[in-house]
């Protein structure tokens, strides 16, 4: 179970996250919306440390991480129990698909290196990349580097991975093949924080939908009750907004 | 023979005459070299046949071999060419009416061309190849776009190098003293010696290099910022 | 002067020339290596913005790059003497040679710091965003993931700061050096055929930048080969934004017409 505790961030003298309360339960996917500068890709970052947040607390299961003063070594601890997917992927350009998959295992895990070979081929073989072993980053589309992206992130076996817009950067005709990896692993029970502008996606995969905007969570709970009979009225005007119908309106 | 302060200030104030003669050498030869450059990058660019291949390896030569050698090679060459051809047509005129910082001027010339063309290439082939096609869209001709649109774009790009190489040829003056020039450099050796305060003397050139070096860097600076003005903004 | 030019005499010198590329060799490896040492130090500091040192490393790297190498060669070679006096250190049987090496291996250190600073900060922030993301630690990320891109990069500016260096170590003689310059000098004493000598002095090197330059391109092109392959020909107007940015430090921090 993961917690967050009066999570707050400023930016000089902008504030970004105005005391975020989070619960996810083990298994969960959460889908996190909202308009842009709401804050969601802030807070996610503020999950693994990425971002340091000025204040609150981030626990999951019985590790707690208070942000007041966080030690060096529980940092790098939160960042051991988690995985992210970046947006722009940030493969590491001088690995090998393989060795991006491997660098984790072998570095950080301090797995043998056959085994994480092992281990890796078959999280590629996973992701539909089993024949793009040996590429460069350089030498894959957006989808497929991507993919590993995702392969990278789920070879840590982590207690949550964190995708951080994981299709905004991509072709529209490459979106497809990234959701349909997400939402095959989504099945397996992996914790998952996905902040996303897929709004078909989230209502079909996520099984909390968190909604946010100006640093708060405004409104949370299941897709079917968000989608369909929002509460609050910024949330109904954001979704009035996304609807397909209303898509020419300005 | 201790360190004595007191005297760097007093060689300070006897080589502030030779900065004229620094300076000439320095502005000299880039300009000559700018020339020499613009047109080795234009036909280098343009791919001009004959000019093309001269031009490249004039650069890959240059480039290749230490600036001493240039003002060397051209100091005994040149004399050699000069008297040369001044017996064969009857010339009145030959190598002994060139003045000595002549020399200097020549070959530093030729040294700072080749560095300069490369400095002019690399500039005019970082603007977008669609300023070009963009200007000849609204009925420029390809003159008008190269000077409106292309140049100063080039230059803009070309700014920092071509403030390096402002300053390599200012550091590289001091080689004037080979030709018997008498440069800040040259100046601090004479000075050196004859008070057998050589530390003293050559820290005084040093603080004199450092000053102008900075000052070319400071309105490098600023022309970068009134240049780039258009640059602003875009991606974070 | 006086004499007619003749070409067997730029034969025979560059032959006597050619046992003396060792020593020109020695002294740009060994300040090299000096360089890399002091440029490390000085870019530190900078990279980690540790106050009182940063300051430091800046005036270094501006006093080292703003001043000619000449200058900087009778500076150490007379300087040095009389401030390890001042402690009581009596350094006059070092031979002239080291303090030569020194003068170009501090003077190489300074560009060499602004090149580790600009190789380092043209690794994209999020490869070490990755890296972290990943569970490594700070000094994992440097060495697994920035130390090796960064060197790619870095190989031109590299490149570039050998062969300037070779360059400038033309400059040795007048510190009473054998190099290949000062024996270039020797050897026309007797013949009067200065001409010819200088000729074979560009010649050798010429051949030795050229050797080198292709050396480094091998190496660069190792090292890059995890970058889609473009030709050397578009490589200046119209790579990705990577690419570019490599580029520019490359020019930005080149010697300019300084490698003399």
């Amino acid at each position: 179970m993961i917690k967050l505790t009066k999570i707050t961030k400023s930016f000089g003298r902008n504030r970004v996250l105005n005391g975020i309360d989070l619960t996810v339960e083990k298994g969960e996917v959460v889908a996190i919306l909202g308009p842009s500068g709401s804050g969601k890709t802030t807070l996610l970052r503020c999950i693994n440390y990425l971002e340091k947040p000025n204040d609150g607390e981030i626990s999951i299961d019985d590790f707690i991480v208070n942000c007041r003063n966080p030690a060096k070594k529980d940092i790098h601890a939160l960042r051991r129990k988690t995985a992210m997917v970046f947006q722009n992927y940030n493969l590491f350009r001088h690995k090998t698909a393989l060795e991006n998959v491997m660098e984790g295992l072998v570095i950080v895990k301090k797995i043998s290196r056959d085994e994480a070979r092992k281990l890796s081929i078959e999280l590629l073989e996973k992701v539909g990349l089993g024949n793009k072993l040996s590429s460069y980053p350089s030498q894959l589309s957006g989808g497929q580097q991507q993919r590993v992206g995702i392969a990278r992130a789920l070879a840590l076996n982590p207690e949550v991975i964190l995708f951080d817009e994981p299709t905004s950067a991509l072709d529209p005709e490459l979106v497809g093949e990234v959701l349909a990896v997400i939402r095959k692993i989504a099945k397996e029970g992996i914790t998952m924080i996905i902040v996303t502008h897929e709004m078909g996606f989230a209502q079909d995969v996520a099984n909390h939908v968190v909604f946010m905007d100006e640093g708060v969570i405004v409104e949370e709970g299941h897709p079917k009750h968000i989608f369909n009979s929002p509460k609050e009225e910024r949330t109904k005007q954001f979704l009035a907004r996304i609807t397909p119908e209303s898509a020419y309106s300005i | 023979m201790t360190l004595d302060f007191s005297f760097i200030w007093t060689a300070f104030v006897k080589l502030l005459p030779a900065i004229p003669n620094t300076l000439y050498i320095t502005v000299v030869s880039v300009s000559c070299g700018f020339i020499i450059g613009t047109i080795v990058a234009l036909s280098r660019i343009y791919k001009i046949p004959v000019l093309n291949q001269l031009g490249t390896s004039y650069v890959t030569f240059i480039r290749g071999t230490p600036m001493l050698t240039h003002l060397l090679l051209i100091y005994f060459g040149l004399p050699l060419i000069i008297d040369g051809l001044a017996e064969k047509y009857g010339w009145s005129f030959n190598s002994v009416s060139i003045p000595m910082i002549g020399f200097a001027y020549i070959s530093f010339s030729i040294t700072a061309g080749a560095y300069l063309a490369e400095v002019i290439r690399s500039g005019m082939l970082a603007v977008d190849k669609g300023q070009l096609e963009a200007a000849h869209s609204i009925g420029m001709t390809t003159f008008q776009a190269l000077r409106r649109i292309v140049f100063p774009q080039a230059f803009a790009a070309a700014l920092p190098n071509l403030s390096n190489s402002l300053i390599g040829m200012l550091h590289g003056s001091t080689l004037a003293f080979t030709v018997s020039v008498v440069d800040i450099n040259a100046k601090a050796q004479i000075v050196a010696a004859t008070n057998w305060k050589f530390f003293e003397a050559y820290l005084a050139a040093a603080l004199i290099f450092w000053g102008l070096t900075i000052v070319i860097e400071r309105i490098t600076a600023w022309l970068e910022k009134r240049i780039n003005v258009y640059n602003r903004g875009g991606v974070a | 002067m006086g004499t007619q030019f003749d070409i067997a005499f730029v034969f025979e010198y560059f032959l006597k020339l050619l046992p003396f590329i060792r020593i020109s060799l020695v002294i740009v490896g060994s300040s090299i290596l000096v360089g890399m040492g002091v440029g490390f130090l000085v870019a530190l500091p900078r990279l980690y913005k540790i106050p009182v040192l940063q300051r430091i490393s800046q005036v270094y790297a501006s006093f080292f790059r703003g001043t000619p190498i000449l200058i900087q060669l009778f500076l150490i070679y007379y300087g040095l003497p009389e401030i390890l006096k001042l402690a009581n250190i009596d350094v006059s049987k070092v031979p002239v040679l080291f303090f030569v090496i020194l003068a170009y291996g501090l003077h190489s250190g300074a560009y060499m710091s602004e090149g580790i600073r600009a190789a380092v900060t043209a690794v994209d922030r999020g490869q070490v965003e990755a890296a972290y993301a990943v569970g490594m630690t700070g000094f994992q990320a440097f060495t697994r993931i920035v130390f090796p891109q960064a060197l790619a990069i870095s190989i031109p500016i590299l490149a570039n700061l050998v062969i300037a260096t070779l360059k400038d170590t033309s400059l040795a003689f007048t510190l009473g050096v054998m190099e290949l310059t000062g024996k270039s000098q020797t050897l026309v004493t007797m013949s009067r055929h200065f001409i010819e000598s200088y000729v074979a002095l560009a010649l050798v090197y010429f051949i030795i930048s050229f050797i080198l330059e292709k050396l480094f391109n091998l190496a660069e092109r190792r090292l890059l080969k995890h970058e889609a392959p473009i030709s050397s020909k578009d490589r200046v107007p119209m790579g990705r934004k990577w690419l570019n940015s490599r580029i520019d430090g490359e020019i930005a921090l080149s010697k300019g017409g300084s490698g003399i």
